[in-house]
């Protein structure tokens, strides 16, 4: 059975202005307990990876510049 | 990062703590202070900063035995009362003799709990019955004071590792356990003297009305991991059919909130305004009356505070925005619900497993033993009933200190290394594979079933039929699930364990013929609870390869019950069903 | 099999200081992050030379980690940033000056209580309250007068947490004091002794302009047991704000005072099912038989919580 990709709406926002995860920082992706947000390659930023969040908010809280921004996932908002 | 490499490292220590959440944690410091030479490892699966229920922090602890306003006999009858019978006292007088000092500990730790002007414990009261809830304004901060103290102890923290099967010895004692890590799915073999378990509740169970895998009641990451290893290095798990449902807001599937609000006045009606919970306790018996209202006509439930004032109502966000599940704030500003001006709808949770909050868990003594030797368990995954917060933190700490004790006087026992390569490569099947159906299908669909089948009111046909179609799934699993990287490999493994949960849950809930625990275990064919037959524990566990249950006795009361007290529960439960 | 350590590094403090020095803020205040993570004392120093940093985020982010760590060092680095010219390093400075618990810090704050920023005193009060040594006990009662009222809230704190009776005088004042924080603050701070005056205070506390303080009068005046204090509970229950009504039922309840049980009986009638609910709660714990008519007409209240509590009431009183 060949895998195919669904696109969906993740609830984490990084303003990318802000992160400074090209500096070193991987603070969100760290404290997550899901284990979703990654540091792009591409962009040196953070991101969310996977969309499996329990909007919980440790990113958000101990992100040292206040980069994150957690939405309610769409599907229960 | 992510992709998958091959590896395996074995570490040996002399205490293992699986799950830095809770529990874990306070094992892990309690065993290190016990034995500050001993190798003290904590194994977890997300990280230790960040991780279990407590994440976030709480708004208070539910179940708090202060002196002057509670007794550990008066709270050991209301577990009691409050579980149907069904309990072995000896655990739950231990947790309430000992959980003050634990508090005051936690308060050493920089843990603040709500004080007065006086610099005392501010302790309040939430049902009918005893003054037991103490607010922690500032309970984010938990965690990381938490955390300080491991790192002060020199404990062995492991994060990021996902243990999926304990090893045991000849002797069928514990030897250890295997962990993958989630990022790399390199392998841990991690030999140990004595282990505990702390991987919290079974909380991915069935599927939340949103259809979201991962909008939970519990923390996600708490996919059953714990209650599944123990089943399969053989303990015996009790009462798994007293499931955990709980009391949410609808949709959010965060906590409602009654133990913040309700000392401030808000509480719990129907559509039209009115109370409707007879039950004193949070029990199963509460549920079904919360079912039942949400079913009649009456529903649905809300909670109230709109008449409140608003600088009440402004305390209570000051809380609930602020700790524990902060993101429910954003939830209601979505919707437009402002608490001064409309009550908050209400809806029951999917279902779990979880002695936190109900009674299902890995059969433990008072010592947090197991029936598998040198095998301990703690928190929401043990059988401590009604635990919370308090009680992985005290059982927590009386495991840790009886498994380094223990550790102190044995030697490692030697695992079967066959039984690595077989754990090796039933974790990498999927890997191996080019294609066929990745985890989250897997996962979504068992999870529906749960809800189709297994949800209550439990019908002996639907469970049957669930079986079935469990098996279905087994097999998919076993021989179509595909794994791309290392993250998807620890969902493949969570699906496993869900699965695992799935059956234990049709099977206990199967085997008990009577209708015990309220809505937790609410059997159509068998309405009436029958203590002749079932005032007993169900244990469930696997015996030379399946699944067995079987009862086992209610250990002699401490604390006496006596018939009067039984009634008067027993009475609003007749109220409720004319 | 590779030697390789699957655990948290417990970090290299040399390597971090090395980052400390960078020209870049950024990684200077990653640094610091990853100094609180050593969780030991020893980063303390390198904490107190971050909080000097030029740049404020960096300040900000020292004076939130140095409340991680305890001691006099420490204090002495919170205390010289208090008075930051940016208000988020002097809001995280005086947010971990609170989380002090080392008695021995006390030495460095008291000569602040009379700093000419109130915002300063406010925060040294606010870490004094919490190490409850007597020698802040003098500097409370003189903050009392302080001109500022946030100031003087945390100074009702200082002397609420020590308990010490000849302190009671100090505070009954304070429970006239202009600003209602400062009336609250001083009102739930009285009932840690069962005293008379006290008990005197809170009841004329209970008609405060302000809701919360009477609500807060009710409350002290059950904590503190004094059935002198019951009259005034009484005409409390004439209130204009539920709360306050509905206080004053629960601790009537509590001093289990007989002669008023009828102006509580009134209350079972109530059109607000909590206050109906607080009052059988009050009439179970007087157990006066004179309210066993009126709470059996009552078993048939339409909320249940009503039903329950009349039932337990009834139960109080027993047949006899
Ligand atoms: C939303 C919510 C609100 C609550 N509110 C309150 C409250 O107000 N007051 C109160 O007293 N109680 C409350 N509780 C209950 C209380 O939080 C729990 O009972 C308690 O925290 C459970 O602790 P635990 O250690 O058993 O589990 P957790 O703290 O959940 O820890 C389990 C840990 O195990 C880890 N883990 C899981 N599987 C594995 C694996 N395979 N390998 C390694 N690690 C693994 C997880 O990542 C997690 O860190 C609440 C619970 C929830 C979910
Ligand atoms: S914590 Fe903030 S700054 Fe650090 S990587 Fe994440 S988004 Fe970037
Ligand atoms: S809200 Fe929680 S689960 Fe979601 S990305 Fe942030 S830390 Fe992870």
């Amino acid at each position: 059975m060949p895998i195919a990709h669904t696109p969906t709406a993740v609830p984490v926002i990084v303003d990318e202005a802000k992160c400074i995860a090209d500096k070193g920082c991987t603070v969100c992706v760290d404290v997550c307990p899901l284990d979703v947000l990654r540091i792009s390659d591409l962009t040196g930023k953070a991101y969310m990876k996977y969309d499996e969040c329990w909007y919980c908010m440790p990113c958000e809280t101990d992100c040292p510049t206040g980069a994150v921004t957690v939405n309610i996932p769409y599907l229960l908002r | 990062m992510d992709e998958i490499k091959s590896g395996l490292t074995e570490v040996v220590c002399d205490v293992l703590v699986i799950g830095g959440g809770t529990a874990g944690p306070m094992a892990a410091y309690k065993a290190k202070r016990h034995s500050p030479g001993a190798r003290v490892v904590l194994l977890e699966k997300a990280n230790v900063k960040r991780s279990g229920a407590i994440a976030m922090g709480m708004d208070g602890l539910n179940n708090a035995v202060v002196p002057g306003y509670a007794t550990p006999e008066q709270y050991t009858k209301e577990i009691t009362i409050a579980n149907d019978g069904i309990c072995d006292q000896a655990p739950v007088y231990k947790y309430a003799s000992r959980c003050f000092k634990i508090i005051q500990e936690l308060d050493g730790f920089g843990i603040k709990f709500q004080k007065n002007e006086n610099g005392d414990f501010d302790v309040k009261k939430v049902h009918h019955l005893g003054s037991y809830v103490l607010p922690m304004p500032n309970g984010d901060t938990v965690k990381k004071a938490l955390y300080r103290q491991l790192r002060r102890e020199k404990v062995l923290i492991s994060n990021r590792y996902m243990a999926t099967r304990l090893l045991t010895g000849r002797d069928g004692q514990i030897a250890g356990a295997i962990a993958v890590n989630t990022r790399n799915a390199e392998f841990l073999v991690l030999r140990a003297k004595t282990v505990i378990l702390c991987a919290g509740a079974a909380g991915r169970l069935g599927l939340p009305q949103s259809g979201y895998l991962w909008g939970t009641y519990e923390n996600a990451t708490n996919s059953g991991d714990g209650y599944a290893m123990a089943y399969h290095a053989g303990a015996a798990l009790a009462n798994l059919e007293c499931y955990q449902i709980n009391p949410l807001i609808k949709d959010y599937n965060g906590p409602a909130c009654a133990y913040v609000a309700g000392p401030f006045g808000a509480y719990t009606t129907n559509s039209e305004g009115n109370r409707f919970i007879e039950c004193d306790y949070w029990s199963g018996q509460m549920m079904q009356e919360f079912y039942s209202e949400l079913q009649s006509g009456k529903g649905p439930v809300f909670l109230k505070l709109n008449h409140l004032h608003s600088d009440t109502i402004g305390k209570i966000e000051a809380v609930l925005h602020q700790v524990e599940r902060p993101s429910r704030g954003r939830f209601h500003e979505n919707r437009g619900t402002n608490y001064r001006e409309r009550m908050i709808e209400m809806h029951i949770s999917e279902i779990g497993f979880c002695s936190g909050h109900s009674a299902s868990g890995v059969y433990v003594d008072e010592f947090a033993r197991t029936t598998v030797s040198g095998l301990y368990a703690a928190g929401d995954m043990a059988s401590v009933p009604h635990n919370y917060m308090l009680g992985a933190f005290t059982n927590g700490a009386v495991a840790g200190e009886h498994a380094a004790e223990v550790a102190v006087n044995i030697d490692l026992a030697d695992y079967n290394a066959a039984d690595v390569v077989r754990e090796q490569q039933r974790v990498l099947a999927a890997t191996r594979r080019e294609d066929g159906i990745p985890p989250n299908q897997l996962e979504y669909k068992t999870r529906r079933f749960v809800n189709d089948y297994l949800q209550p009111p439990k019908v002996t046909a639907k469970m049957k039929l669930g079986q079935a179609r469990f098996a279905e799934i087994r097999e998919d699993m076993e021989s179509a699930m595909v794994v791309r990287d290392a993250h998807e490999l620890m969902r493949s493994l969570e699906a496993a364990s869900i699965l695992d949960c799935a059956e234990m849950a049709a099977f206990a809930s199967l085997f008990r013929t009577e209708s015990r625990w309220g809505l937790y275990h609410h059997r159509v064919e068998y309405p009436e609870k029958n203590d002749d037959d079932w005032l007993c524990h169900s244990i469930l566990r696997k015996r030379d390869g399946r699944m067995i249950a079987e009862k086992r006795p209610v250990a002699p009361y401490i604390v006496p019950i006596d018939e009067s007290e039984r009634s008067a529960y027993d009475s609003q439960r007749i109220r409720q069903h004319a | 099999m590779t030697v390789f350590e699957p655990f948290e590094a417990f970090g290299d403090l040399e390597e971090i200081a090395e980052r400390l020095a960078s020209e870049d803020p950024s990684v200077r205040r990653l640094a610091v992050l990853d100094l609180v993570e050593m969780s030991s004392g020893e980063v303390v120093p390198l904490l107190a030379g971050a909080i000097l940093d030029a740049e404020p985020m960096v300040r900000q982010q020292a004076a939130q980690a140095l409340g991680e760590f305890d001691g006099i060092e420490v204090a002495k680095a919170l205390i010289g940033a208090v008075p930051d010219p940016v208000a988020e390093v002097a809001r995280a400075a005086a947010d971990s000056l609170a989380e002090l618990r080392d008695p021995e810090a006390s030495s460095v704050l008291l000569p602040l209580v009379t700093h000419p920023a109130a915002f300063v005193r406010a925060a040294v009060f606010r870490a004094l309250k919490a190490l409850q040594v007597d020698a802040s006990l003098g500097p409370a009662i003189r903050g009392l007068g302080d001109d500022d009222s946030a100031v003087r809230v945390q100074a009702v704190g200082v002397i609420g947490y020590l308990k010490k009776t000849e302190t009671l005088p100090s505070l009954i004042s304070a429970t006239r004091d202009k600003s209602a924080d400062v009336r609250l603050a001083a009102v739930n701070a009285l009932s840690f002794a069962r005293s008379e005056v006290g008990a005197q205070a809170a009841a004329a506390a209970l008609s405060d302009p302000e809701w919360q303080v009477r609500a807060a009068a009710a409350e002290a005046i059950g904590r503190i047991g004094q059935a002198s204090a019951a009259g005034a509970l009484i005409a409390s229950l004439a209130d204009g704000y539920w709360q306050v009504r509905q206080k004053a039922l629960q601790n009537l309840g509590r001093l289990r005072v007989r002669d008023e049980v009828e102006a509580i009986v009134a209350f079972l009638d109530d059109e607000l099912p909590s206050l109906r609910k607080d009052a059988a709660a009050a009439l179970g714990d007087i157990a006066d038989p004179r309210s066993r008519d009126a709470l059996t007409r009552h078993t048939g209240d339409a909320d249940p919580d009503v039903r329950k509590t009349v039932i337990w009431a009834l139960g109080q009183i027993g047949s006899g």
